[in-house]
């Protein structure tokens, strides 16, 4: 966080230097000396939380054109724990890459007759590589943006999960190789191939092209940039619209979305109703619900988020068992010392693990829920459940009739 | 471990206790959730000690974990303040609303109702359907 507010004022410095790039580019886009490289012209500047942009332009003769579209204002994280095996040398490398400075809206528009070539790494469903398939689109021409991002690489062992680092810091890497990860956590962090590309741009044969921008909803608000690219030599201004939102839809900074804030809260408070009823804490239902619900969501953001909510549900919960007294401290903190140290393993492990993993994991957790629920509505249980809730009420009495005693 | 709550002792096995909440500490502070349906059975079933005894040392046991999962979540930068400020006061007002409710409702249709609802829920996380 810290280190966010201190690239602000420089993120700010950039875009006023590019501004001014761009207004002196603007006047020379008549001059014939950009004749190789591609123009662009956009029909608005504005969008009101998403919506379609009209870009048209000239382009060369014969060749395909890319439209590089990236949000310039907001950088998000990006992680990707690197567990796949080798295939020169057949180990596991456990290598955590991680970079805060990914845009929060990344995509590149492609020539609609390229559709099939889009399709067809689609096809292989959650296995899709982007590097691939901007080799295959030839679009890795356009890809300009994401290299240039930081990334940092921990190697992982198992004895630094189990004191819950991130590992050993490694040097930092080379422009190619930085390049490669960095097109697997464009991967990570967007994760829909239809987030990343898109078929869209309308090509005449004497080079001028237009294409309809679709910009979906609930991104960061602020300026974005769209380059036509044409290959690396040949690449146009930077035409700039400014995404608007408006509340209740807020930017969430760390989870890289805007999202409608009244959502959550209703979202929350049934949820938060229901696990009173059900004896459950609503963390169960909620994250599970916010993943689904929210795609655009991390799941980090979401664990993250949920922990602290449900916290102070507990902490007014020990408070009131601990004015009559019915805590024994020996016991809880005992046990509490155990899950401290859980819980200070965790949290790492929720950004090493992917989406599906996530969903994967909790499905099953939920399943064991269930089957602890439906236990608990077993006549057996019941009949000892009764036996118990009524020691319990009589102790509570008796608990409250002492503290009120003194 | 023997333990004295209001005049009587019991005898608690710590090794099974601490494994136990470990590893379900572990597991909920990694999906973000608080655990209590899965330490209350284990302090019950597992250590056997009785229900007045588990509600509050459960609880405590627990805040302990979703403290520490707190501030690593934090510390990692999974924590979103808007978020949270959209979510809070929610789970505050559910808190002061659900207890109301709850002496309407019997407590054996809510079970079975959210028995039925985390199967689906779970059964689409898996990819089901």
């Amino acid at each position: 966080m810290k280190r966010k507010t201190g690239i602000g004022p420089w993120l700010f410095a950039a875009m006023v230097l590019l501004f001014g790039v761009n207004a002196a580019g603007a006047a020379e886009a008549n001059a014939p000396a950009a004749a190789s490289a591609p123009t662009i012209t956009i029909d608005k500047t504005e969008l009101n939380n998403g919506g379609t942009i009209k870009v048209s332009g000239q382009a060369m003769a014969g060749k395909p054109v890319y439209l590089e579209v990236y949000a310039a204002d907001h950088a998000v994280r990006a992680n990707r724990f690197d567990s796949d095996v080798d295939k020169d040398t057949g180990k596991r490398p456990y290598i955590f890459y991680i970079t805060s400075e990914m845009p929060a809206y990344y995509k590149i528009f492609v020539p609609k007759d390229m559709q099939a070539k889009i399709d067809d790494e689609a096809k292989k469903k959650k296995k899709w590589s982007y590097s691939e398939l901007l080799k295959n689109l030839g679009a890795d021409v356009a890809y300009s943006v994401p290299p240039k991002a930081k990334i940092e690489r921990y190697q992982s062992t198992l004895m630094a999960s189990v004191i819950g680092s991130r590992g050993d810091l490694l040097p930092a890497m080379d422009e190619k190789e930085n390049k490669k990860r960095s097109m697997q956590l464009v991967k990570a962090r967007f994760r829909n191939i239809n987030n990343v590309v898109a078929a869209a741009i309308d090509m005449k044969p004497d080079g001028s092209y237009t294409a309809d921008l679709k910009i979906r909803e609930g991104l960061a608000p602020g300026k974005y940039k769209i380059v036509a690219v044409v290959d690396k030599q040949a690449k146009s201004e930077a035409a700039t619209f400014e995404n608007k939102i408006s509340f209740p839809t807020m930017y969430l900074e760390n989870a890289g979305t805007s999202l409608n804030l009244v959502y959550p809260f209703f979202l929350t408070l049934v949820i938060a109703i229901f696990g009173v009823l059900m004896g459950a804490g609503g963390g169960f239902i909620m994250n599970p619900l916010l993943v689904t619900l929210f795609p655009a969501l991390p799941h980090t953001i979401v664990a993250g988020t949920v922990t602290p909510t449900v916290l102070f549900s507990q902490g007014s919960g020990i408070f009131n068992y601990s004015k009559i007294k019915f805590i024994n401290w020996k016991l809880g903190c005992g046990i509490g010392i155990a899950m401290m140290v859980g819980g200070f393993i965790g949290p790492k492990l929720t950004e090493m693990i992917t989406l599906d993993q996530f969903k994967f994991a909790f499905g099953w957790i939920l399943v064991v829920l269930a089957a602890l629920m439906l236990w608990q509505t077993t006549p057996g249980y019941l009949a000892k459940n009764k036996k118990e809730q009524a020691i319990l009420k009589e102790f509570k009495k008796r608990a409250e009739e002492a503290s009120k005693g003194k | 471990m023997k333990i004295e709550f209001w005049g009587q002792e019991f005898q608690v096995n710590m090794v099974v206790g601490c494994i136990g909440g470990f590893l379900i500490a572990i597991m909920s502070s990694m999906f973000g959730f608080g655990g209590g349906p899965f330490m209350v059975p284990l302090m019950t079933v597992a250590l056997r000690l009785p229900m007045y005894l588990v509600v509050g040392s459960s609880l405590l046991a627990i805040f302990f974990n979703t403290s520490i999962s707190t501030m690593r979540h934090y510390q990692f930068g999974n924590f979103d303040l808007l978020f949270f400020l959209a979510m809070f006061p929610a789970a505050l007002l559910g808190g002061y609303i659900g207890p109301q409710i709850a002496k309407r409702v019997s407590p054996l249709v809510v079970k079975r109702v959210a028995c039925a609802g985390l199967l689906l829920l779970a059964l689409n996380l898996l990819g089901v359907y």
